[in-house]
């Protein structure tokens, strides 16, 4: 079998060690990943997002039970830590992105992958955790006065408390960009989000990687 | 509701094969004398024949099974019990009486693995975020020392020159104007050279940390042997000593075999630690500089007859800005570079410097740089 970097077959034993709640083998493929010397952004993309967004796809059809999904989930977030030394050393380019979960929003891992992409880019992806209480996203807000603000929403149904923050901040701060994506917008609902001005709603990591690099060249 | 028929049945078939609870016959004794499969695989086969108070971790030795089955089926007993995979596992038991014995019944408390499910997520989340959190500011620290080397690098090669110049000026109105001035403004002219010279020591050292910390260095080797790297450190430090009237003596071997070292960076070693052995020396005393080569190592030694360092000094002092607890004996200024730019260097030559000291019995210290096995350069 072919155990190259990125190949479906790591990807498979990745997830394999995912379902079976075996951090070893998952490590040992993200290190295999890692290794090779592959864009971080393939990583986030190829291996971690690919393998939540199907371990979220295996639980919905109640395939897998909730703590195997949640154990995933934990699983993946504590190997990113494995790519920080790299990740964190990237030149800057002086630009700075607050990254949140928005109330009630207990999953933190899309927001965290995001303001990581952001740091690969050069810009300093401060992050806030899961249910991040309107006040205090607006509070980091003023405190860092970032280029950026980006928002993740992984359950649909909370997407009306990311719409009141997204309104909140675009009031305190008309010129801001805000950022959305994440899980819940893989099945659609972008329109209303888009509707606030100056928001855009990006669909992936790589499309994230494609309006950081549009932005770069605006620097 | 439960009793159409066919349902205790189900029931029964339910908690014996399937349920994750544990269902334990007990005799008139307190013996197991059947097991349902959760028991069966939870303790090794099912504990049949043993006494049911075997299975419980019991550190008090008070564990009573017939207070608790008196206390009723409704009372509900907390009990740990030692498990076939050597984990101790905590369940809540009932004891229901039968005609011979007693039914017990045991389930792990759900709504309690729950609470410790989310609790353990959340820490590592925390976990996750700290570390984050951490990566971030060792990459923002690095970044402000770049900045900070940077600029401490170009504040003193600014300032290299005019205090050049104040003492090239100094230098020359005392060799061409001396004799027309009277003892006291030759005196200021004295003391304002020896300031100079004193800051230009200082702006050498913070360019050469700036150097070094920015990974700058570089180890430029030349031919060169022993006896020659010690010849050109001495013309360095000769007038200090006789100033101080200290005698300065060499024990150096007549091993010339040649070597391949940046005897510039290696003078500049020795020469701070020859400069602090004579500073913290008294008149009349004695420093040694002595040399050894064999074929795996280079050794120089540094002696004093100074008042020593204390132990707890010697372990912070070649950290940059730390002075040992010693004053120099005429005064001498220091920011506390030196050592810590000798440790540097000496480093980068795969080397090491060290001290020994007893206080009240003087000091020695001692870089060793290696030589490669057959080779003639550290």
């Amino acid at each position: 079998m072919n155990q190259a970097f990125g190949s479906e077959e790591v990807y498979r034993r990745y997830l394999d060690g995912l379902l079976s709640n075996n951090r070893q083998q998952c490590r040992e493929c993200f290190e295999q990943w890692l290794a090779a010397d592959a864009e971080l952004g393939t990583l986030y993309e190829n291996l971690v997002q690919r393998s939540l967004y199907e371990v979220g796809d295996l639980w919905e059809r109640g395939r897998i039970s909730v703590a195997t999904e949640h154990l995933a989930t934990a699983i993946n977030e504590s190997l990113l830590n494995l790519t920080y030394p790299r990740l964190f050393a990237q030149a800057r380019i002086g630009k700075t992105a607050v990254i949140a979960s928005t109330a009630n929003e207990y999953h933190q891992l899309g927001a965290k992958m995001v303001a990581d992409i952001f740091e690969l880019h050069g810009w300093r992806g401060y992050f806030l955790g899961a249910n991040t209480p309107l006040r205090d996203l607006l509070d980091l807000i003023r405190e860092k006065g970032p280029d950026a603000v980006a928002l993740s929403l992984t359950v649909y149904f909370n997407r009306d408390s990311l719409l009141q923050t997204a309104a909140a901040i675009r009031s305190e701060f008309p010129a801001v960009p805000i950022l959305v994506g994440g899980q819940a917008f893989r099945w659609g609902g972008r329109d209303r989000v888009e509707a606030l001005p100056e928001v855009r709603c990006l669909a992936s990591l790589s499309d994230l990687e494609a309006w950081l690099k549009v932005e770069r060249n605006h620097v | 509701m439960f009793d159409t028929p066919g349902i205790a049945e189900a029931m029964q078939s339910y908690v014996l094969e399937t349920a994750p609870v544990l269902a334990l016959r007990l005799d008139a004794n307190h013996c197991v004398a059947a097991a349902n499969a959760q028991a069966c695989q939870m303790l090794r086969g099912g504990a049949v024949g043993r006494p049911f108070a075997e299975q419980i971790v019991d550190f008090t030795h008070s564990f009573e099974l017939s207070a608790l089955i008196n206390l009723g089926s409704t009372a509900v007993h907390r009990l740990t019990l030692s498990t076939a995979s050597g984990m101790p596992e905590t369940l809540c038991f009932r004891f229901f009486p039968l005609p011979d014995g007693t039914l017990a019944l045991g389930s792990i408390d759900l709504q309690e693995q729950q609470q410790l499910r989310d609790e353990v997520l959340g820490l590592n989340r925390e976990l996750n975020d700290l570390s984050r959190l951490l990566h971030q500011a060792n990459a923002e620290l690095r970044e402000l020392n770049q900045v900070n080397n940077r600029f401490i690098g170009m504040a003193a090669h600014d300032l290299r020159k005019p205090v050049g110049v104040v003492m090239t000026y100094s230098e020359f109105v005392l060799d061409e104007a001396g004799d027309r001035l009277d003892d006291e403004q030759r005196g200021f002219l004295h003391t304002s050279l020896a300031a100079a010279v004193g800051m230009k020591r200082l702006i050498d050292n913070f360019l050469d940390v700036s150097v070094i910390e920015s990974g700058q260095l570089r180890v430029e080797r030349s031919r060169t042997d022993m006896g020659q790297i010690v010849e050109g450190v001495l013309p360095l430090v000769r007038l200090l000593a006789a100033r101080k009237k200290i005698e300065l003596l060499t024990e150096v071997g007549d091993d010339d075999r040649p070597l391949l070292v940046d005897a510039a960076k290696v003078q500049q070693v020795l020469g701070n630690l020859l400069g602090n052995a004579i500073e913290h020396s008294k008149p009349g005393q004695r420093v040694w500089l002595a040399a050894r080569r064999d074929d795996a190592e280079l050794v120089f030694r540094v002696r004093d007859e100074g008042p020593g360092i204390a132990p707890e000094d010697q372990t912070r002092l070649f950290a940059p800005f730390a002075r040992a607890g010693t004053r120099k004996t005429a005064g001498e200024r220091s920011v506390g570079l030196g050592l810590a730019i000798a440790r540097l260097v000496v480093e980068a030559h795969n080397g090491r410097l060290w001290v020994e000291s007893v206080p009240g019995q003087g000091s020695t210290f001692f870089v060793s740089l290696p030589i490669a096995p057959g080779g003639d350069h550290p």
